[in-house]
């Protein structure tokens, strides 16, 4: 199979890279290993609002279905259910439907692979019921299934906030948000305010000392900072952060640098969103852990960039798109993420300059 | 850490697996793999890589930066060996798996 540009994963920064390609007449193949498009904020019920200016605020599913509905005019391949399991010798990579593995050639590659939930570990963090908070969305939101009925949420970022308000409209109890730092992570004050007066305690300075149960989680100690307690549970929703998702950016040899306000480890790309590989671009989360919004102007800037490289615009009416573009990322993110703001400007300083590179070659 | 602390889930490797062969001098995430097995399961690291480098950081003193991704091999996640060798004519040999081929035979 050939394709002018090829799109790994159909979340909101692969299929904004999507639009912006398919829409001044590429070809554009998009392969996911999920069986719908949107990515994760399919099942995202909370509204919305730090978004690109052609958007209006609205809940993370409606968006999912905008992005893709603005590529139904256009030339766009989807390979559903699909997903990449590396690079071949002649530059096409492998793609498996789990019955065959086939070759696709591609022009530009744009890898929008997203990002990961990290663990927190403690003894028996293994034992089912504790999940992470991601998983607990998922269920809620996706497949309608309740995942307990008293719970507690382990991490405080602004994420924990949303899926905390999604577990009570759904009835399930959560009594508690434990937060190890001395202050809640999330920047979203407005969203705190109601999590506050929904009546979930927050357990500042906190963190679990152990899980117990037989088969499931029934109970955890919690170490506060005067004393231990203990909480009966059926449900732990553990909220680590996130990192994002390297593997296919290390199989085409990119090299990476670390930026712990981006999530750690992230590939090294310049203001393009283009790697240290020319014809490898890339967007969103696997670009750096940031907002919905954020991630859908990585995800355009890509696609321009993809268009300049491929002559369908010129170099100045890309660059002229590409500043607005830039000036959107801008106010998204330094409003509400100012450290992940700057990371993004040091990472791409540092372009040159990667700490991880040649992995294959010795 | 508690001791029993599971690390990696995969393979059921503790903390204290872990923290002794960091004592014996692993500083890597493909050290603490080829000594333990910590890595290799079904996940293929997505899980417990940032759990282990937490662990290297926090024994070691090693700033993150300085603790190097594990080596993420074709295929990136697990498949069928029926599934892989399926129509396997029709492209090249996978190119990680020869650059380590070409890297023994230098050695």
């Amino acid at each position: 199979m050939e394709t002018e540009v090829l799109v790994i994963g159909a979340g909101p920064a692969g299929l904004a890279a999507a639009f912006e390609t398919a829409s001044r007449g590429l070809d554009v193949t998009i392969v996911d290993e999920s069986t719908v498009k949107g990515g994760q904020l399919c099942q995202q019920t909370q509204i919305i609002r730090a978004l690109p200016s052609i958007f209006q605020p609205m809940r993370g599913f409606e968006l999912a279905k905008l992005l893709t509905n603005q590529l139904e005019d256009f030339s766009v391949r989807y390979l559903l259910k699909h997903r990449l399991i590396g690079l071949y010798r002649d530059g096409s990579v492998g793609i498996t439907n789990e019955v065959d593995v086939f070759p696709i050639k591609f022009k530009k590659l744009v890898i929008a692979t997203g990002a990961a939930e990290n663990a927190i570990p403690f003894p028996k963090w293994t034992l089912p019921g504790i999940i992470t908070i991601g998983a607990a969305q998922t269920l809620i939101n996706r497949d309608f299934v309740i995942p307990g009925k008293n719970s507690v949420i382990v991490g405080s970022s602004d994420f924990a906030m949303d899926v905390a308000l999604q577990l009570l409209d759904v009835g399930v109890n959560v009594k508690a948000i434990i937060e190890a730092q001395s202050d809640v992570l999330a920047r979203d004050k407005e969203k705190v305010k109601r999590v506050k007066k929904s009546g979930i305690s927050f357990y500042l300075n906190s963190s679990i000392v152990e899980a117990r149960g037989k088969d499931e989680v029934s109970e955890i100690d919690i170490q506060l900072p005067n004393k231990r307690i203990t909480e009966k549970v059926d449900l732990v929703c553990v909220d680590g952060g996130r990192s994002p998702i390297l593997d296919a950016f290390y199989q085409l040899g990119c090299s990476f640098g670390y930026q712990g306000e981006l999530g750690g480890w992230i590939p090294q790309y310049n203001e393009f969103f283009q790697t240290d590989r020319e014809d490898v671009f890339l967007a969103g989360n696997a670009a750096g852990v940031s907002s919905q919004g954020a991630v859908i102007v990585t995800g355009m800037i890509a696609g321009v960039s993809v268009c300049e490289s491929l002559r369908i615009i010129d170099n100045r009416e890309a660059e002229k798109i590409r500043i607005s573009l830039w000036r959107e990322l801008e106010n998204i993110e330094s409003s509400l993420y100012p450290d992940v703001w700057q990371a993004r400007i040091n990472h791409i300083k540092s372009f040159k300059y990667p700490l991880l590179k040649n992995q294959f070659i010795l | 850490m508690e001791k029993s602390t599971i690390i990696c889930r995969c393979e059921e490797i503790t903390y204290e697996e872990i923290e002794e062969v960091i004592s014996h001098g692993a500083r890597t995430f493909d050290d603490i793999k080829r000594l333990t097995r910590c890595g290799m399961g079904p996940c293929q690291t997505k899980i417990c890589m940032h759990l282990v480098n937490k662990v290297i950081h926090e024994l070691t003193g090693l700033p993150f930066q300085d603790i190097p991704l594990p080596r993420l091999r074709m295929p990136l996640s697990p498949i069928k060996l029926e599934t892989l060798a399926t129509n396997s004519t029709s492209f090249y040999a996978v190119k990680s798996v020869l650059d380590e081929l070409e890297l023994e035979e230098r050695r």
